[in-house]
């Protein structure tokens, strides 16, 4: 009753307070970069802050949800969901394609790992518990974005003790906050689900920098992905929604042209600035060297970045980049590298019940570097920790490995969570190995197209640094591509076939034994030939007589 | 005799004698007749009983919800034919009508909520009382549009929660005006607040609402060649919700939503207005869509600024148009415009139009249930590969109690609330139970599918079976003729040697 009065008082205060639509602000972003391979990456940006707000406390959801949610720039069906089960923070994003991390640096977001990949951070003390309410979330979500996202059952979610801080902070409800964590490598992103992404947006597809948002065109690229990000920062509740995508003008164009602007890379051009935008910033990476044109002229130059704002420049609606001359493809390895190390990361073994994973990890710079490695694993992969092999250019090392933790699989329920800290002198590479066995499965529990594999999981890398008063500091996540397991495989074509063979062979069994149990032996003399009409006639004789004999009766 | 003495007479072995050989046939027969039921009762799917017969009684009953009134001796004369006008609007009603009391004390009235007529100088109501002229003669006529009315064929079906979700859509934001906000907290408290919580004892209401700057309809107004404006024709109306690119629906709950839109179209496009049948722009500039909430236009004067933000004043048509709206969606009967009421507080509402619209929801909650629970009785026994679980059983098992219980309260002085509470706790199990996923589980594996994999099997196995049966009853039954023939034989050589040697003699012997 206190709770329910403070709380009518809070929200008389706070509509008191809140007069203007200043509470909600909305920013978009787009940055377009040339990569060293020709190709162009794209990054949009699509931010909206709920100024003041914070996440639902999950103890208030034993009350009856009957406070109102009045939004004006901030997606409503996804306020709701946010509510209904009391989410801190969630980052959901959906990938295709494999993020060349030595050819194209870093990403803008980080979240690249291929598939879907849903995370987020809930309080406890609620009346329903952190996993129902993880599983609602999944259902939801799996619903207003049209993606399989309900498949992220327990058989996939774990709970990362490192690899994961939260991005933004955690309000303190006296409860400690959980992490879940789930992904699944094999779902497409598509059309369906950029369309309600879209629909989340306030400007939709029709104004503003989403215009530039040709489903056509993204999933043609080389790399997509949609994210979204929801985080609470003291200031308010953030949702950021971005769409990234490397698109190859050299292969759009079918010239030997490294050329680009909006109307090349999506097909389409800005023609209406969004109403409710604070600011439209397009921000493009200049390139270090070489002739080069920039249209139109940039409103300003900061650090090699060529900034626009779409929103206050009405004359701006294509952007692009001109080279006069041919695109020469880079063919030896490029220095400086743009990623302090690389990964390669393999399963090795050619037999359906066992292998060997293999993780190399090249240090590309002149210090030490300590990776956080996480490898989460479906159960059909089991690992045999005391395999584990660290070599150093080929030097035994298991001192390079430290700080493991390991939750153990179930088998059909749970997956397995490996994390541990690798260090890597400057300029080495690091070799992982760690044998695995496969699983054999039930023949419920193959997927559809069974005969393709299961994706496992992208390992994850992040780069540590420890500060000498203990605390941690976690670098940009590396996502590996995901592996392909061969697992032993039924004919599926097969059930009839094996019913009824077994059938018939068991009723073969049967009868043999059937007959055996019941049947009548008995002893037929064989005469010599000339005594034959004698015993025929005797045999008359003894029919007539009524007397059973032996040859005349059969076996049975 | 060389092979006599290298094997044994088969005949002499213990198992090969007939009568072991006929109990190995025999078990065999026993055992497939035992495990008949066990392979019965593992492959069939589960189907616990339902109560039919109950079901259909229950389902033949007639809600009779008491209605006490008392009379002012004044009006004795129209008592009969208040009781006979009310019997034929609202059969459900079960009409008590006292007289000779003193009405204007409530403690005479025996059943809870009961109403007073009492004469007065004009025609108006406070609390549970009527005052009426003493000289006016239709008393039934005004009695009759006060409390049995019937239920209004635009409102929603009850629910125990509803959600309201207010947009607010710019038709094209980008179009030189947009509204990037308006005063809805308040406006909800000025006009929404008053009927959500008078009628917060038949509903929970939660309340949401959106801001979208796009907003295209799927189609073109029509244009006025005069004055620049918009027409909107009745086919327009009905396909005037563009739910491919609204964003409406609110995904994360089963609630029924109401949905009120306020649509201001493009700066492009305005004013837009609604045809009357006759092609005239119609006054209104509201319309509702039965069971699914109410749609206002709102066209913004010409010179506007670039953008605007709403506030009360300028949302007061409005949102009075969408409290009509709401309260006739939610089935709230009006008050016939001869009654005058005055109210002790501010609250629009009479206790009359509550009364009258629990009764009404009671009713309506009891039926659907009734017919819920017969469909689901008459599908489970139309389909017999149908499961029916424990859970579905129950479900139809707590609605027919309290169902009954409702029944046999109704009797008694419960309130209308109560009442309303038994029927829809008995319409929420019903429909859970004709709902219940897993009453789909065995549509989809039919008994041919099970034969079709028991066949290879058993059949074949069968045939050794049945072909050894037969024969083994075959030899039997020789052998048993046989047997009486050579007794018949025995007798005959004894008593009829004479004949027999006649036989010499060609004469036909007789058996």
């Amino acid at each position: 009753m206190l709770r329910t009065s403070l709380f009518l008082i809070l929200l008389l205060l706070s509509s008191v307070f809140c007069l203007e639509d200043i509470k909600e602000e909305f920013k978009e972003s787009l940055s377009i970069k040339s990569l060293r391979d020709g190709r162009v990456a794209s990054s949009f940006s699509f931010k909206t802050l709920l100024r003041d707000a914070i996440p639902r406390d999950p103890q208030t959801l034993a009350f009856d949800d009957d406070d109102s949610q009045h939004y004006t720039l901030f997606p409503l069906t996804l306020g709701q969901i946010l509510r209904q089960y009391a989410i801190t923070e969630l980052h959901l994003t959906l990938n295709a394609g494999k993020w060349d991390y030595d050819s194209w640096g870093y990403p803008d977001e980080t979240g690249v790992g291929v598939g879907a990949e849903l995370r987020a951070w809930m309080a406890g003390g609620s009346i329903s518990s952190i996993d129902d309410r993880w599983q609602g979330v999944r259902n939801a979500l799996a619903g207003l974005f049209c993606a399989s996202l309900g498949s992220l059952n327990e058989q996939r979610t774990t709970s990362p003790r490192l690899s994961f801080p939260p991005e933004g902070a955690l309000p303190d409800w006296g409860l400690p906050h959980e992490l879940r964590h789930a992904s699944h490598a094999s779902e497409h992103v598509c059309t369906e689900n950029l369309t309600p992404f879209l629909k989340l947006l306030p400007c939709k597809s029709l104004s503003g920098l989403a215009m530039l948002l040709n489903p056509h065109r993204i999933f043609d690229a080389d790399w997509h992905g949609i994210g979204l990000h929801v985080l609470w920062r003291p200031e308010g509740v953030e949702v950021r929604l971005n769409v990234q995508l490397v698109s190859d003008p050299l292969r759009i164009s079918g010239q030997k042209k490294q050329d680009w602007s909006f109307h090349s890379l999506f097909d389409r051009r800005v023609e209406k600035a969004c109403p409710v935008a604070k600011f439209s910033r397009v921000s493009v990476d200049l390139p270090s060297s070489g002739l080069y044109r920039v249209y139109p002229e940039p409103m300003e130059v900061i650090e090699g970045k060529a900034y626009y704002d779409l929103k206050n420049n009405h004359e701006v609606w294509d952007i692009g980049t001109m080279w006069p001359a041919d695109f020469e493809y880079p063919l030896s390895k490029l220095n400086p590298t743009l990623v302090p190390f690389s990964v390669r990361r393999n399963l090795l073994g050619s037999t359906q019940d066992r292998g060997q994973l293999s993780i190399v990890v090249t240090n590309n710079q002149q210090d030490t570097l300590q990776l956080l490695y996480l490898e989460t694993m479906p159960w059909i992969i089991q690992f045999y920790l005391h395999t584990i092999r660290v070599h150093s250019d080929d030097v035994p090392r298991d001192d390079l490995i430290s700080n493991m933790s390991y939750v153990l699989p179930v088998p059909h329920a749970r997956p397995a969570t490996f994390e541990s800290v690798l260090t890597l002198p400057g300029r080495s590479s690091l070799t992982f190995t760690m044998d695995v066995a496969k699983a054999f499965l039930r023949y419920t529990e193959h997927p559809p197209d069974a005969q393709r594999g299961w994706d496992l999981l992208p390992a994850i890398f992040t780069p540590l640094t420890e500060f000498p008063n203990g605390s941690i500091n976690l670098g940009r996540r590396v996502y590996t591509p995901s592996l392909l397991v061969d697992l032993a495989t039924p004919d599926f074509s097969m059930p009839y076939n094996v019913i009824i063979f077994t059938c018939s062979v068991v009723a073969f069994i049967f009868g043999s034994v059937f007959n055996a149990l019941t049947r009548k032996f008995i002893i037929v003399r064989l005469e010599p030939q000339k005594q034959t009409e004698n015993s025929v006639g005797k045999n008359i004789d003894a029919n007539k007589s009524n007397k059973p004999d032996a040859s005349e009766s059969e076996a049975h | 005799m060389d092979a006599e003495s290298r094997f044994r007479d088969p005949a002499t072995l213990f198992f090969q004698s007939d009568h072991v050989r006929r109990y190995i046939i025999a078990s065999y027969w026993v055992l497939i007749a035992l495990a008949l039921p066990l392979w019965w009762k593992t492959t069939s799917i589960e189907r616990l009983p339902l109560p039919t017969s109950e079901v259909y009684t229950q389902a033949q009953r007639k809600l009779e919800i008491p209605l006490e009134i008392c009379v002012d001796s004044t009006f004795s004369s129209q008592i009969v034919s208040l009781r006979d006008a009310i019997r034929v609007a609202a059969s459900y009603l079960d009409v008590h009508i006292n007289t000779g009391q003193d009405c204007s004390m409530s403690s005479t009235l025996l059943v809870f909520p009961g109403y007073a007529v009492l004469p007065g100088e004009k025609l108006y109501i406070e609390d549970r009382k009527l005052y009426y002229p003493s000289h006016a003669e239709n008393l039934a006529s005004t009695f009759t549009s006060l409390l049995a009315t019937k239920m209004d064929r635009r409102a929603a079906q009850y629910s125990p929660r509803y959600r309201l979700s207010f947009t607010l859509l710019n038709e094209d934001g980008s179009a030189g005006q947009v509204i990037t906000g308006w005063d809805i907290q308040q406006a909800i408290a000025r006009h929404i607040y008053p009927i959500t919580s008078a009628l917060g004892i038949l509903h929970n209401f939660t309340i949401e609402s959106q801001v979208q700057f796009h907003a295209p309809l799927a189609f073109e107004p029509q244009s006025f060649s005069n004055e620049g404006t918009f027409g909107l024709t009745a086919e327009n109306l009905t396909v005037f919700i563009n739910s491919a690119e609204w964003v409406l629906s609110s995904s994360s709950s089963n609630d029924p939503v109401l949905h009120f839109v306020l649509f201001v179209p493009s700066a492009t496009r305005r004013p837009l207005e609604i045809l009357s049948p006759d092609g005239t722009p119609s006054s209104s500039s509201a319309f509702l869509i039965p069971q699914w909430g109410g749609i206002v236009i709102l066209n913004l004067p010409a010179p506007p600024p670039n953008t605007l933000h709403l506030t009360l004043p300028e949302l007061r048509s409005s949102f009075s148009s969408f409290s009509r709206q709401l309260s006739t969606l939610l089935g709230l009967p009006r008050l016939p415009p001869s009654i005058s009421y005055s109210s002790p507080s501010k609250t629009a509402l009479s206790p009359w139009q509550v009364d009258t619209l629990l009764r009404q929801r009671t009713r309506e909650n009891v039926m659907r249930s009734h017919d819920t629970l017969r469909s689901t009785v008459t599908l489970v026994s139309r389909i017999d590969s149908m499961p029916v679980d424990e859970q579905v059983q129950a479900q139809v098992q707590g609605s027919l109690k309290a169902l009954n219980e409702l029944f046999a309260y109704a009797r008694n002085n419960i309130t209308l609330n109560e009442m309303l509470a038994y029927s829809a706790r008995a319409l929420t199990l019903s429909s859970k139970a004709f709902f219940h996923p897993g009453m789909l589980a065995m549509l989809y594996f039919p008994t041919e599918h099970k034969y079709a994999v028991y066949t290879p099997l058993f059949a074949s196995a069968m045939i050794p079976l049945l072909a050894a049966a037969l024969r083994e009853i075959a030899a039997w039954r020789k052998e048993r003729r046989e047997a009486r023939d050579a007794r018949v034989a025995e007798n005959a050589n004894v008593t009829n040697y004479d004949l027999k040697t006649d036989a010499a003699t060609g004469a036909p012997v007789a058996r």
